[in-house]
């Protein structure tokens, strides 16, 4: 057995194991075990990697079923490599924050807070199955097995007002576009009469003609709400703010990843033609959705609802690159998805405590003057708007400045004109976001302080987590080439590399 | 202590950078070294160039970092949030020394905009003042908006040059490559945002509720020059047209900027004015193709402006206010303080032999050579340059004379903080006078341009003589403005334009907010109440209700009954 099956499966195991021991393991406990699996399954990764021969690291491929042509095929290269190792960083820190939260050891009835891990556990089971499947029906498996747990997730231990429906609302959109993913799996796999997706991206004759551009819209429209894409983003804000901080942290650091991975993975390379034809759609769409999301933050009055709009629009910079389809593109919709998914887990973390010390998150809620109140956790806030907003030298701006610079020069599937009049609006979607999390900084950190009972800075954990993305955000920001290194070798099984 | 270990790191920094770039202070010493090899997609190479250029901009920068972490000691003593203050300033050191050394595009962006980062923080410093926390969001966004210029640019230049490395763009300019036309319109754009030439210059005025040894550091001396240096650097990348469009917008800029130095009632802010009218010059040598000269200026302007920005500090601490109305008669309670400014105004005046003298000669000299028409700049817009440089001087001795006779001269403001304002400590002193030695000592290489210099003495002298009239006559010499000295005071209302644009987004945000709750969000509600009619249905189906089945059994052996007999 490959040491990446084991990185894939063990945590989910392990949350099984833990959820059916509730009655003997304490939520703590519970949560240190959840961290320790992650670790491991860290390893495993880079034991697979570091042993690749070929273009897939611990690639597994047996036959399924033979009467479907279902393979179990798993196989991590460099588009996926950088996103599993983030999920797996994100979800140890989950981990990490759900071992130190007082309320789930104190306001612990019928182990809850032991279910919640191995909720935890299975999604990202389930994410790091997606980020590694090599097979249609096996990629929508694993993209289906992460919903359910989440939208527990959300409805049990999100917002008592409301988040019963965002949760439900999550997964109608959710379930309803993968649905039509997989209708447009069906379609491709018996046009093709393949189910593998390194076969079916190295055809010698890719497919063309209105079947196989059906199926591109039915995937790709299935993804775009994952992404999401606008204006299917209306689940997005919901879901996102009234989901406990772990929920937030991992819908927006993981579950979004899904979505542009899964343009890339099983649109771009599968169906090169027809997603060249659907190419235009899709960045002026996200722009649409750049600019959108940038307007909407400008009137947005609560912090997490605020970082989930900005989300949409940082990931509307990822589908304008992705739809390019050039290499550069490629390039960019991986890193951007990387450092979006490090500092706005940061980000949903710091609102996430921000909101158990003062019940909401709501700027009302908060008050003025956190830089004397909490000065170490608004420090910390500050950090990660800066990284938001694309300051150069951190993480978020390579993601963003290679998004506009495969825009100046895409493939030929993108009219110039076209092209050139979404780099204009998306840079100006830059400007935007500068301005919105100005004005965050402004009406939370600064001003008169109002001080209240619960103003208690950063705790260890929270520093220690802080720390540790605050480390690969600079990391990434002042040694991009860290990243670009493991993504780059491996743009070619997505898009034409040219010679 | 936090201030004293700030002093001697930035004293550490400016002794290696003395030992560093001096040999470089020669001409044709340059060397480029590089630590890692671009290549790949992102082709990004940690790679530095230094060069006289550079070098000069090195010793500017740490120098005055210096100064301003010295006279902070004293000036800054108490802050609650000195170490925030002090480790920013430190950051920013370090920004604006990337960006002079940089050898590579992407390089410089991250000093570029890592500087804009520090600015917005550090003229926050005061969050508790509504005007801190205005400014320092206005001058944050209208920079970052600037910043695209500079960032397209460099993909473009990528694109056209297949590097992002100086020194090879300039070595394929250097062997005929011809450059395309919208780098430098980009270019531009960017230094229009970052040293507030029009029409984004309304920033930096607003900059100055930030504490003065900021304003004399990053929004005089230093960052706000960035954009000069920029341009000096990659000027064979700018074509007649964007040469064109420079000259116009500095053009406007020295002449708006004198104007609204003239009339403006608080000292910082007549600084900041007079900032932006002094980059202008800088960008008119540009726009004329002699980079020396504008960096000749950009060095004397570095020492004099600094200078005066210490000495508002100096007064502020003293008489506790920056506005004009407060000041008056510090000639005698503040004689240090006087001399060191009057020689800084000398030097914004152009003032033989100060350095500002013989630096805003090499400028109009430039522009006036640029009027032969053998450059790449048209002579009717040299002209126009020309015509507006020297409208500029006598607007410059205009206000500095008004300045100087308002702060040190007349009878004593009303709200002095303290009874008797006093010259400050040493550590204060001390910058003031290095400062006003080296505004002097600056013009010893200097060599003059005598035609201009005498055109532009007499015009000097009908300024600050216009000025001292007025003033002598009982009057603020603000009257020279005539009937447009309350638009020039309101700034001529440019900031409304702004101020409506931001409007306009929030409004466009409201309606993105109400088009997500009713139009977007329609359809999720609307496909939940299909569902429920739906599911109503069903549920009529599976009632228990023994009736309803009846019911609709009767109905369909009807239909049925009528089917077969209808056929």
């Amino acid at each position: 057995m490959s040491a990446l099956v084991v990185a894939v499966l063990l945590p989910g195991l392990a949350g099984i194991c833990l959820a059916l021991a509730r009655a003997v393991v304490s939520a703590r406990g519970a949560a240190a075990a959840g961290a320790a699996v992650s670790v491991l399954s860290l390893i495993c990764v880079v034991a697979s990697w570091s042993a690749r021969d070929g273009a897939y690291a611990g690639e597994v491929d047996h036959p399924w079923s033979t009467a479907l042509g279902l393979h179990w095929h798993l196989g991590v290269d460099g588009i996926s490599l950088p996103l599993v190792v983030m999920t797996i960083l994100l979800c140890v820190l989950v981990c990490w924050s759900l071992a130190a939260d007082v309320t789930s050891t104190t306001d612990d009835h019928e182990g809850a807070g032991v279910v919640l891990v191995a909720l935890v556990l299975v999604i990202e089971t389930a994410s790091l199955g997606v980020f590694s499947a090599l097979d249609l029906v096996l990629f929508f498996i694993f993209f289906e097995l992460a919903l359910i747990p989440m939208w527990f997730v959300i409805a049990r231990w999100g917002d008592p007002g409301g988040g019963r429906l965002a949760a439900t609302r999550f997964l109608m959109f959710t379930v309803t576009g993968s649905a039509l993913m997989l209708v447009g799996f069906v379609v491709i796999a018996v046009t093709a009469g393949t189910l593998q997706i390194p076969t079916l991206a190295d055809l010698p004759d890719p497919l063309t003609g209105t079947v196989p551009l059906l199926g591109g819209v039915a995937i790709a429209v299935g993804l775009a709400v994952k992404t999401p894409l606008w204006p299917l983003h209306i689940w997005l804000p919901d879901a996102h703010s009234k989901a406990p901080t772990v929920g937030s942290v991992l819908l927006a650091g993981v579950f979004l990843k899904l979505g542009t991975y899964g343009l890339l993975r099983v649109f771009v390379s599968v169906v090169p033609e027809p997603a060249a034809r659907l190419a235009p759609y899709l960045g002026a769409l996200a722009v649409a959705g750049i600019i959108a999301s940038c307007l909407a933050c400008l009137r947005e009055h609560d912090l997490k609802r605020l970082i989930a709009y900005s989300s949409v629009g940082h990931m509307g910079f990822v589908v304008l690159a992705i739809s390019t389809m050039s290499e550069v593109g490629v390039l960019a919709a991986v890193f951007a998805s990387v450092a979006h998914g490090l500092i706005t887990g940061l980000l949903f973390f710091n609102a996430g405590w921000l909101k158990q010390r003062y019940g909401s998150a709501t700027f009302d809620a908060l008050g003025r003057g956190l830089y004397t109140r909490v000065p170490r956790l608004a420090v910390v806030l500050l950090f990660a708007a800066t990284a938001s907003l694309g300051l150069p030298g951190l993480a978020g701006f390579w993601g963003e400045m290679l998004a506009l610079r495969s825009t100046y020069e895409p493939s030929p599937a993108l009219d110039r004109t076209l092209a050139w009049t979404l780099l204009t609006l998306a840079a100006l979607g830059v400007v935007l976001t500068t301005a919105y999390f100005v004005r965050v900084v402004r009406r939370v950190l600064q001003g008169a302080a109002t001080p209240r009972d619960d103003d208690i800075d950063l705790t260890r954990t929270e520093a220690g987590i802080s720390a540790v993305l605050a480390v690969a955000i600079v990391l990434l920001g002042v040694a991009p080439g860290l990243l670009t290194g493991v993504i780059e070798p491996a743009v070619g099984a997505i898009v034409q590399v040219a010679p | 202590m936090t201030g004293r270990v700030a002093t001697g790191l930035s004293t550490a920094v400016w002794i290696a950078s003395l030992v560093i770039v001096l040999p470089y202070l020669q001409p044709d010493t340059t060397s480029t070294y590089a630590w890692s090899d671009g290549g790949g997609l992102l082709d990004v190479t940690l790679a530095v160039h230094l060069d006289a250029l550079s070098a000069r901009l090195v010793l500017l920068v740490t120098t005055v970092t210096v100064l301003v972490q010295l006279f902070s000691t004293s000036y800054m003593r108490g802050d609650p949030r000195y170490r925030s203050y002090t480790a920013l300033i430190g950051l920013f050191e370090v920004a604006m020394l990337t960006v002079v050394v940089a050898d590579d595009l992407f390089v410089l962006l991250v000093g570029w905009e890592v500087m804009g980062l520090c600015s917005w923080l550090l003229i926050g410093h005061h969050w508790e003042l509504p005007a801190a926390r205005a400014g320092a969001v206005k001058a944050f966004v209208m920079t970052r908006f600037g910043d695209l210029g500079l960032l397209v640019a460099i993909v473009v230049t990528g694109q056209a040059f297949d590097t992002y490395r100086i020194s090879e763009v300039l070595a394929q300019l250097g062997s005929g490559e011809r450059p395309p036309a919208g780098i430098g319109l980009l270019l531009v754009l960017a230094v229009v945002g970052k040293s507030a030439l029009f029409p984004l210059h309304t920033w930096l005025a607003d900059a100055m509720p930030g504490p003065t040894p900021i304003s004399a550091l990053i929004h005089a001396a230093t960052m706000v020059v960035a954009g000069v240096y920029l341009v000096a650097r990659l000027l064979p990348l700018f074509t007649p047209a964007a040469l064109t469009v420079l000259a116009l917008v500095a053009a406007l800029t020295m002449v708006l900027g004198a104007l609204f130095a003239l009339v403006q009632t608080d000292l910082k802010r007549l600084l900041a004015w007079s900032t932006v009218s002094q980059l202008a010059y800088m960008y008119a040598a540009l726009a004329a193709s002699d980079a020396d000269a504008a960096i000749d200026h950009l060095l004397s302007h570095g020492a004099f402006k600094a200078l005066l920005f210490l000495v508002a500090g100096t007064i502020a601490h003293a008489t506790g206010s920056t506005a004009l109305r407060d000041m008056g008669a510090l000639r005698r309670s503040m004689p240090l303080t006087f001399a060191t400014a009057t020689v800084g105004l000398a030097a914004l005046a152009g003032v033989v032999p100060t350095s500002g003298f013989f630096s805003k000669d090499a400028v109009l000299a430039a522009v006036q050579g640029a009027t032969a028409g053998d450059g790449p700049l048209q002579p009717a817009v040299a002209w126009i340059l020309l015509a507006a440089g020297l409208v500029t001087v006598v607007l410059t001795a205009a206000y500095a004379t008004r300045a100087w006779l308002l702060v040190f001269f007349g009878v004593a403001g009303q709200s002095h903080q303290r009874a008797a304002p006093a010259d400050p400590g040493a550590a204060m002193v001390g910058p003031l006078v290095v400062l006003g030695v080296l505004t002097l000592a600056l013009s010893l290489s200097a060599e003059p341009h005598v035609v201009v210099g005498i055109v532009t003495t007499v015009l000097l002298l009908v300024g600050a003589a216009a000025s001292g009239a007025s003033w002598r006559a009982g009057r603020d010499p603000a009257v020279l403005a005539g009937p447009a000295r309350a638009a020039l005071e309101r700034e001529l209302d440019i900031d409304d334009r702004y101020l409506w644009l931001a409007g306009a987004v929030r409004r466009a945000g409201t309606m993105v907010v109400a088009g997500d709750r009713d139009v977007i969000d329609a359809y999720p509600r609307g496909v939940g109440a299909l569902a429920r009619l739906g599911s109503g249905l069903l549920h009529r189906t599976q009632a228990r209700n023994a009736q309803s089945y009846a019911t609709v059994l009767a109905i369909g052996a009807l239909a049925v009954a009528v089917a077969v007999i209808g056929r």
